[in-house]
Formats: structure tokens, sequence, C-alpha cells
């Protein structure tokens, strides 16, 4: 069979799939399924396509027929085998049942995390509780300064400098903020774990000191009510994040039997869902943080209350969501 | 047979056992592709800057969380879009898909695009650099660890026929191989100069009979010989 020939024989199957595809990929804008009737028509034709481009191949027609069945195949090939992740039900099983399952397949990572978190945080808090000046090691001394500032009972809101005046403004700078640490927490994973543990340690520290050193100079009574409620949401959520981080680095380092990209792969592909509920709790956070941390007229007995049914909640949630029930 | 090339083509195997051809895309491109983009968000936060300036506070929350989603998820978003690419990449026809040749998927998406901040180190993306000038498929960590490519749009070949030159058999039975070789010149004639023409023609002298030389006269029947192969007869 002549090039010419094959053409002559298939062109009207080629058309007919060409204007299937634009249909579809028209539609999948409105979200409307295909007509059943439709989706069959197109697996037929995209069967066809792919023995004819088989053949053209083996007989090696020339280059725009070839051209032209590679774009119809790869097209029709896109439009079969696309996965669809998008939409409400998404979102609610990620919430219901992935983010705290995939927290819980990965609870030796998240313990980790917590741990380089923590344990940093606390011995540079005592350490800087014991002997003050060792926060200039840490920041210098206008920053020790500004913290004094944020955190001082006649403060008009706890936490921030009378430059930052709003909470709206607050709001959107600890997205901002937060969230790009968080991001960068993951990323560092990929250079072999170094950088989601430097940054870890390294927030601890510098939280550590300022808790210590404030504490030291008396300010434990609105530094503690202020950190208490959205620490619930934040820490946390760096932590996991973090652990996303720590995944990779492993991943990367012991791919056990599988080489290592393919670890990489396998290992980002589950972490994804980390990130998600991560950054979404940030977002609360940040909210907390900027609305009702900060502010002056909540009694510290309110603000400690909710905290504590914060922690209860999001560590509830973390350990029992998405549970299968004994039975 | 098993050839090396000096090709960049990735290939993609389909549930049927088609391979698709991908082309990674280099770095010249991706890089214009990045300027355009960069420009493009540097452009969008001038003017989100002055729209929110005078709005005082919720105007600053606005500038902040703009900002956010700019920096991380600029390209998230297009990429899910309906073109897969951001508007830079569109521009010098770039697409962002999965190994297998399949839409990015929103997981892949994000982790390739969070993974910018460790491409990023130490500085102007040296790390992506590196890996994308040492990978015949040009891809950068947060491409390796999402399994995404970003390819050059596949682009039709346009269909070539020499209508006057008259049709003619070849002079001797030709092997496929052959038979696509001198068809692939035929497509290829409009291309080239004339004198060129000549020259490759005179390779494939022996498909037009015993006696020719070099030449207008060669060629024209060489390239009736590849339309005689193509199919038309008169």
């Amino acid at each position: 069979m002549t090039p010419l020939q094959f053409e002559a024989l298939y062109q009207g199957e080629w058309q007919e799939l060409e204007t299937l595809l634009q249909g579809f990929f028209r539609m999948r804008r409105s979200a409307a399924a295909p007509a059943a009737r439709q989706g069959e028509r197109l697996a037929t034709l995209y069967r066809r396509v792919c023995e004819q481009l088989a053949l053209a191949r083996a007989r090696s027609y020339p280059a725009y027929m070839l051209d032209r069945l590679e774009q119809l195949t790869g097209a029709a090939h896109q439009a079969i085998y696309q996965r669809r992740e998008f939409g409400l039900a998404a979102v609610k099983r990620l919430v219901s049942l992935d983010f705290p399952a995939t927290v819980r397949a990965h609870a030796a990572y998240v313990l980790l995390a917590a741990a380089l978190l923590l344990v940093p945080m606390l011995i540079v808090g005592l350490l800087v509780y014991c002997r003050p000046d060792l926060i200039l090691s840490v920041v210098d001394a206008r920053t020790a300064a500004s913290f004094e500032e944020m955190y001082s009972p006649t403060a008009e809101s706890i936490g921030r400098l009378r430059t930052a005046n709003t909470d709206w403004m607050m709001f959107g700078y600890y997205i901002m903020h937060n969230i790009s640490i968080s991001f960068q927490c993951f990323a560092g994973g990929l250079l072999a774990g170094v950088g989601s543990v430097f940054f870890l340690v390294y927030n601890g520290a510098i939280i550590g000191a300022v808790g210590g050193y404030l504490t030291e100079h008396g300010l434990g009574t609105t530094f503690y009510p202020f950190v208490a409620t959205h620490s619930a949401f934040e820490l946390t959520a760096i932590v996991i994040a973090d652990a996303a981080g720590l995944r990779l680095g492993h991943a990367l380092l012991l791919p056990g039997r599988r080489t290592r990209l393919d670890s990489l792969v396998s290992a980002a592909r589950r972490c994804a869902v980390l990130l998600y509920g991560s950054t979404a709790m940030l977002f609360i956070a940040a909210g907390i943080e900027a609305f009702w941390s900060s502010a002056r007229w909540l009694p510290p007995g309110v603000k400690y209350g909710v905290a504590a049914a914060c922690w209860l909640a999001v560590l509830g949630y973390l350990t029992f969501q998405g549970r299968a029930r004994a039975a | 047979m098993t050839v090396d090339v000096l090709d960049t083509v990735v290939t993609a195997e389909t549930p049927e056992g088609i391979l698709l051809e991908l082309r990674p895309a280099g770095l010249s491109s991706r890089l214009y592709a990045f300027a355009i983009d960069w420009l493009i968000r540097l452009l969008a936060l001038y003017f989100i800057a002055i729209v929110t300036g005078p709005l005082g506070g919720v105007g600053a929350a606005a500038w902040f969380i703009l900002y956010f989603l700019l920096e991380w998820f600029y390209p998230v978003a297009f990429e899910l879009a309906r073109a897969g690419a951001t508007p830079g990449k569109r521009l010098f026809k770039l697409k962002v898909v999965m190994d297998d040749g399949l839409p990015i998927t929103p997981a892949a998406s994000v982790v390739r695009n969070l993974l910018r901040a460790a491409d990023f180190l130490p500085m102007l993306y040296g790390v992506a650099l590196v890996s994308m000038l040492s990978r015949a498929d040009c891809k950068r960590l947060g491409d390796l660890a999402a399994a995404t490519l970003v390819v050059h749009e596949p682009r039709a070949t346009p269909k070539r026929l020499l209508d006057a030159v008259v049709p003619l058999a070849p002079a001797h039975a030709l092997e496929p191989r052959d038979q696509a070789a001198v068809i692939a010149l035929a497509t290829r004639a409009p291309f080239l100069t004339s004198d060129r023409l000549d020259e490759l023609a005179a390779l494939a002298a022996s498909v037009a009979g015993r006696d020719s030389r070099p030449g207008p006269e060669l060629t024209r029947r060489v390239l009736g010989v590849a339309e005689w192969l193509m199919g038309r007869r008169s």
C-alpha cells in the first residue's frame, strides 16, 4: 500500500478523531462528562489510530503523516488516560482520610521532626533563661529589644511592633512568611535531608531563645497566652512539612532496592498530601495568630482554655481521624 | 538495530504498546520562558501594589497573600489549567507533562514547583542549572522528584506534494528503507537550494535509470520516483 492510498483509506477516521478530541478538550473546561457513546467511539478510534501509527512507522511513511498520527495518538492518549484529582469530593477525602492517614503512615518522620524542633527549643530556651545575655549570640541587640516591645504588657496588640498596625496586615504577613518556611523545610529534604534538619533546628533554637529571654524578663504572662493557640496549628504544620522533607532525604540516602531516582519519585508523590494538609493548617494558624492570639482584651485564662482545645483537636484529628473502626 | 544518535528524544510507552516521542526542552528555551514569567510576575506585583497600597490593613493583607501565591503557586495554577504551561512557556511552545506523556497531576505540579526552593540553591538556580546541563532530558531537581518533563509541543510538518513533477516508476525494486529515504528527500526538496538538491539526488541516481548524469534533469526524475512511491501514478 502506498502512503497516499493509506492516507485516503483512513483520512476519514483521523478527521473524526480530531473533531472528537477538540470537542472533548473544550468540554473539559465546563466539567461536563463526555457522552458515553462518544467516549466509546473515542476509545475505538484511539485504538485504531495506534495500530495505524505502528503500521505507518513500520512502513517508513513520510514524516508529515507520521507526525500527524503521532499528534493524534498523543492527544487521544492524554484524553483517555488523564487522571482527575480535582473537585470537592477529592478535598473531602483529603481532609477526612488521606491527610491524617498519611501523617500516621509517616509517624516516625513526624516524631523525628518534632524532636528536631522541640529539643533545640527546650535546650536553647533553658540556656537563655539561665543566662539572658546568650540571646545576643542568636539575634542582635536591636532585635532582642524589639521582642521586648512586642510582648510588653503595654503593647497595643501582642506579638508585633507598633509600626505594623492592623490584624489584617499581619494575617497576610503570617501566611507569606510561615508557609514559605514550611515549603523551604520540605525542599530542604532534597539536600539529602540536611536542609530539613537545619531549618527545624534553627527555628526551634530561635523560638526557644525568644521564649527563654522573655520569660526571664517577666514577660511570660503576655508571651505564652499569645503563642499557645496558634502554635497548635503552626508548629504541627511545620513539623509535618518537615517530615515530608525528611522522607525525601531518607528516600535519597537509603533507596533500598530501588534506584535513587525511583525511590525519590515515589516518596515525593506520597508526600504531596502532607504538604496540602500542612499548608491548610498554616492558613488556619495565620488567621488565629492575627485575629485571636494578638487580641489584648481576651483574658489569658480564656486563651489557655481555647489553646488546650485546639491542641487536643489537632492531635486527636491526626491520631484518630479516618482510622478503620475496630470490629 | 540501535544507533546512538545525538538526539534527546524521550520515548513514553502507552498501554497500547505505542511509543510516543517527547522532545524535552533545552536550557535556553526554558530560560527565556522563565524570564518572561518573571517579568509577568513583576508587572502583576507592581499593579497589585498600586491597587492595594491605598487600602490600608486589608490591602496589606491582600498584598502579602497575593505575593505569596504568585511566588509559589503561579506555575502550579497555569500548569493545571488546560494549556499545561505558564504564559512564558506557552510563548515558547513548551508544556509540562508527566514522564509518560500524560497531563501533569496536581500532586506532581505542587512537588515540582515547591522544590524550586532546592533548585534555587546556592543562588540563582545553581543546582537546577547543573542538573539541567548534565541530563539529556534537561530536568531540574523538581522535575526529577515529580517525574515531570518540560517538552516542546509537537509541531505538524506541513504536507508538501510536488504537483509539478511527473511520477516515474523506479528503475529497480527498492527496499522499504530506500523508499523512505527517497520520499524524505522529496519532502525536504522545498527547503534545499537547487545545487544541494542536485547533489543529494545524485546519491539516488540508480533509482532513476542507468544513464543519468547529476543535474536538474536527474533531480526531477528522482523526485518523480518519490512521487510514484508516494502513490501518484499520473
